[in-house]
C-alpha cells in the first residue's frame, strides 16, 4: 500500500473512531451491554461471593497456642478465606480448585517458635496451584509477615522472653559444640538482661541474630489443580459478555457503512483518489481496533475484579485478534446484505441473534445437550468463546486452538472478501 | 475540461442515459436542466466514475477517465444527498475530506480555513454538522467538495431543500467560484438557477440533451416569440409577434388600450416546446 493511501486508509479510521466516541448507542451495546450480560448471568450462575478473597485451607498438625495463634491471625488477614481442614483433604481441595493454597502446620512448629535465633526455624508448608503463582506469592508474605507478628509479640511480652531465654540458654549448652555456639550465648545472656530492663529504657536495641537463622521456613510444593471447568460462573460469563460486545461493535460498523453508502459520503469518498477496496480497508481497521480494544478492556476487567486468569497470554492474545478478525468479515456481509439502515440493522440482528443463543451466547456451551453443542458449530459465537474459554480456563493446548482459531480466521477472510467483492456504492 | 461522448446507462428496464455527448469548457458553468428522473445523476455519476457507462466515454481535462486516482484528483463532487457527517463539525469533516484527498500539514490547514470562509462557517466550524441549518448544511456539503482545490466541480442539485436566502448565497459562491478559474457542471430542476448563474444550459430529458447553448440562445430558438397582452373593454388579447413595439404602436392607433404587457419567452418555455412537458410535471 502506498504511503499517500496508508496515510488515507488512517484517516478513515480515525474518522470511524471519532464517529464511534460520538455514538452513544454503539458504544452502549459495544461495552455497557456485555459488561451487563457478564456480571448479570455471572451472579446468575451463582459466580458472586467471595470474589477477591484467596481461598486457604489451613491445616494444624501441631496443635499448639502458636499454631492456633497463626490460623487466628490468617483469618483476620484481609484478602483470605482460610477454612481448617485435614492434610489429605486441604490437598485434594487444591488439586479439585476448590482453593487456592493449603498451609500445614507440621508438628514441632510450636516448639520451635520457642527457641530464639539458634536451631532449626518455624516450618511451614505450603501447597500451591501453579497456576495461582502470584497468589502463593501473596500467600508467601502474608505467612511470613504472620511469623514476624509473633516475633513482636514476644518482645512485648518480657515474662515470655525470659523463659524462653532461659530455655535457649539450656538447650543451647545442652547441644553438642557449634561454631558460633559462643557468640550465640553471649548474645542470649545481653538479650536476658535487656529483658530485665525497665520498658522504657529498652527502646531501641539492636536486632542482632545468629549466623544464617531464619525466623520462618517455608516448603513450597506445587499441587496441580486436575478439575475440569470454569472456577467460576464468570470464568464463562466474561467470553459470552465479550462476544456480545463484538456483536454489538460489528453490527453497529455494519449500519455505519450502511449509512455512508445511503448519505453520499461514500459517494464522495469514491470520488476520491482512494480505492474501494482503501475505503473498505479503513471501516475494516477501524472496526477491528474497536473489537481489539472491547476485548481488552473486558477481558482486564474480568481480571482483575473476577478472577479470570489466562491460561496463556499468547494464546489469549490470538484467541482475542481471531474474533476479532472473525466479525469484521461479519461485518462486511452484514453491510452488503442491508440496502438502507433499518433493513441492515434488522438483518444483521436477525441473523445474529440465533448465532449467537446456539453459539453459546446465552447459555454456556458445557451446559448444552450434546445436539445443540452439534448445531452449534455453525455459529462464529461458539468458535469465538470456546477460543477465549481455551486461552483461559480450559487450557487448551496450541493444537487444541488451533481449530477455533483456524474457523476464525477462515470466517472473517471469507466475510471480507465476499463484502469487498459485492459492496457497491454508487447506482454501478 | 470534460468530454462526454455517446454515454448510455441502462438500469435493468430503465433507460437513464440515451446517446448523451457534452463538451464542457474551463472556466464556464454549465447547467444541465431537466425534470427529476431526466437523467442528470446518472450522468454526474458517470462524469466522476461512480458509474460505468455502457456505451460511450469520458474524458476529464484531456487526462483520460475519471476512474483513474490521478484524475479523481481534479474532481469536486457535491452530491444531492447531504454527503456529510454529521456528529462532526464542519471543520472535522473538511480536515477528513482533505486528508483522504491527500492534503496533510499546513497545506491541509490553510485549504480547511479557506473553505470554511468560503462557506462562511467559519463562526461555526467547531459545532457539530448535525445541529446546523438547512442551509449551512448545504454550504459545507459545497466546501467539502471545494477543499482539494479541484478544476472541475461537479454540483448535483446543491440548493435543493433550502430557503431562498440561503440559495441566493450558495449561488452566488457558485459565481465566486467561476471567477477563481474553475469549471463548474451544475444540475437543477429551477430554471431561475440556471438563467441566473449558468454560461450554457444543456436541457436534458430521457437521458438525451434535447438543446445546448446561452440562456439567451435557447430562448431565441427554442422559446417561441414574445407574447403581447393587452386588455380592451374589460377583455384581454395574446398576441404573439416578433415586433411588440410595433404591433402595441398599430392597436392603439386603432383605439383605446386599457392595459398591456409583454410576456417574453423563459427557459420554462424552452422546456415546453422542445418535450411539450412542464420542468416540475
Amino acid at each position: 500500500m502506498a504511503a499517500s493511501s496508508l496515510r488515507a486508509v488512517l484517516a478513515l479510521t480515525g474518522k470511524d473512531l471519532r464517529l464511534l466516541s460520538r455514538n452513544r448507542a454503539t458504544l452502549f451495546f459495544a461495552l455497557g451491554w456485555p459488561i451487563l450480560m457478564a456480571l448479570f448471568f455471572g451472579y446468575v450462575f451463582g459466580g458472586g461471593g467471595e470474589k477477591g478473597r484467596i481461598p486457604v485451607a489451613f491445616v494444624d498438625e501441631d496443635r499448639t497456642a502458636e499454631s492456633a495463634q497463626l490460623l487466628s491471625r490468617l483469618q483476620a488477614t484481609a484478602g483470605l478465606e482460610v477454612t481448617p481442614s485435614i492434610r489429605e483433604e486441604g490437598t485434594r481441595l487444591v488439586r479439585q480448585g476448590k482453593r487456592s493454597a493449603a498451609v500445614i502446620v507440621p508438628r514441632g512448629y510450636g516448639l520451635a517458635s520457642e527457641r530464639l535465633f539458634h536451631g532449626a526455624p518455624r516450618k511451614l508448608e505450603l501447597e500451591v496451584d501453579p497456576a495461582r503463582k502470584a497468589e502463593g506469592s501473596m500467600l508467601e508474605g502474608i505467612l511470613t509477615g504472620a511469623a514476624m507478628q509473633s516475633m513482636q509479640d514476644l518482645f512485648t511480652n518480657p515474662a515470655k522472653t525470659r523463659g524462653m531465654v532461659d530455655r535457649s540458654i539450656v538447650d543451647l549448652d545442652a547441644a553438642p559444640g557449634s561454631t558460633d555456639k559462643e557468640s550465640t550465648r553471649k548474645f542470649l545472656g545481653e538479650l536476658r538482661t535487656f529483658v530485665d530492663r525497665p520498658r522504657q529504657t529498652a527502646e531501641g536495641g539492636s536486632s542482632a541474630a545468629g549466623q544464617g537463622w531464619k525466623p520462618l521456613e517455608i516448603e513450597l510444593r506445587e499441587v496441580r489443580n486436575e478439575k475440569v471447568g470454569p472456577r467460576s460462573a464468570f470464568d464463562f460469563t466474561f467470553p459470552q459478555g465479550i462476544l456480545w460486545g463484538v456483536i454489538g461493535s460489528a453490527l453497529g460498523f455494519a449500519l455505519s457503512l450502511v449509512s455512508e453508502r445511503t448519505r453520499g459520503t461514500l459517494m464522495r469518498l469514491e470520488t476520491s483518489p482512494l480505492s474501494r477496496l482503501d475505503v473498505l480497508t479503513g471501516k475494516a481497521l477501524a472496526c477491528f481496533l474497536t473489537i481489539a480494544a472491547v476485548e481488552s478492556l473486558l477481558l482486564a476487567l474480568g481480571a482483575v475484579f473476577f478472577g479470570i486468569r489466562p491460561a496463556s497470554w499468547a494464546m489469549l492474545a490470538a484467541a482475542a485478534l481471531s474474533v476479532a478478525v472473525c466479525f469484521v468479515g461479519i461485518m462486511m456481509t452484514v453491510a452488503v446484505l442491508g440496502k438502507t439502515e433499518q433493513s441492515a440493522s434488522g438483518l444483521g440482528w436477525a441473523i445474529m441473534m440465533p448465532l449467537a443463543m446456539f453459539g453459546g451466547g446465552m447459555i454456556p456451551l458445557f451446559v448444552m445437550p450434546s445436539w445443540m453443542q452439534t448445531v452449534s458449530n455453525v455459529s462464529p459465537v461458539k468458535w469465538g468463546i470456546l477460543a477465549l474459554e481455551g486461552a483461559t480456563w480450559r487450557g487448551f493446548s496450541p493444537s487444541e486452538m488451533a481449530l477455533p482459531l483456524g474457523v476464525l480466521l477462515l470466517v472473517g477472510v471469507a466475510g471480507f472478501g465476499l463484502g469487498v467483492r459485492l459492496f457497491r456504492g454508487g447506482e454501478d | 475540461m470534460l468530454s462526454l461522448r455517446g454515454l448510455h446507462k441502462r438500469f435493468g428496464n430503465v433507460i437513464a442515459v440515451d446517446g448523451l455527448s457534452l463538451e464542457v469548457r474551463r472556466g464556464e458553468i454549465l447547467g444541465l436542466l431537466g425534470p427529476n428522473g431526466a437523467g442528470k445523476s446518472t450522468t454526474i455519476h458517470m462524469a466522476v466514475g461512480l458509474v460505468t457507462p455502457d456505451q460511450g466515454t469520458v474524458e476529464v481535462a484531456g487526462r483520460g477517465s475519471p476512474r483513474q486516482p490521478g484524475v479523481r484528483r481534479l474532481l469536486g463532487v457535491a452530491p444531492q444527498a447531504l454527503a456529510i457527517y454529521e456528529a462532526l463539525s464542519p471543520e472535522e469533516n473538511l480536515r477528513f475530506f482533505g486528508r483522504v484527498q491527500g492534503l496533510s500539514g499546513r497545506a491541509l490547514a490553510e485549504r480547511v480555513d479557506w473553505a470554511l470562509s468560503f462557506s462562511a462557517l467559519e463562526d461555526r466550524r467547531r459545532d457539530r454538522a448535525g445541529g446546523l441549518s438547512g442551509g449551512m448544511k448545504r454550504r459545507l456539503n459545497l466546501a467539502a467538495a471545494l477543499v482539494h482545490d479541484p478544476e472541475l466541480l461537479m454540483l448535483d442539485e446543491p440548493t435543493a431543500g433550502v430557503d431562498p436566502q440561503s440559495r441566493n448565497a450558495i449561488l452566488d459562491r457558485v459565481v465566486e467560484l467561476r471567477t477563481l478559474g474553475r469549471t463548474v457542471v451544475y444540475t437543477t430542476h429551477y430554471m431561475e438557477e440556471a438563467s441566473r448563474i449558468c454560461d450554457r444550459v444543456a436541457i436534458v430529458d430521457h437521458g438525451r440533451v434535447l438543446a445546448l447553448g446561452t440562456v439567451a440562445d435557447l430562448i431565441s430558438s427554442h422559446g417561441g416569440d414574445p407574447v403581447l397582452v393587452v386588455r380592451e373593454g374589460g377583455v384581454e388579447r395574446r398576441l404573439p409577434t416578433r415586433d411588440p413595439g410595433g404591433e402595441l404602436a398599430r392597436i392603439l392607433a386603432a383605439g383605446a388600450v386599457e392595459d398591456f404587457r409583454v410576456e417574453r419567452a423563459d427557459l420554462e418555455a424552452v422546456f415546453l416546446n422542445l418535450t411539450g412537458r412542464r420542468l416540475r410535471d
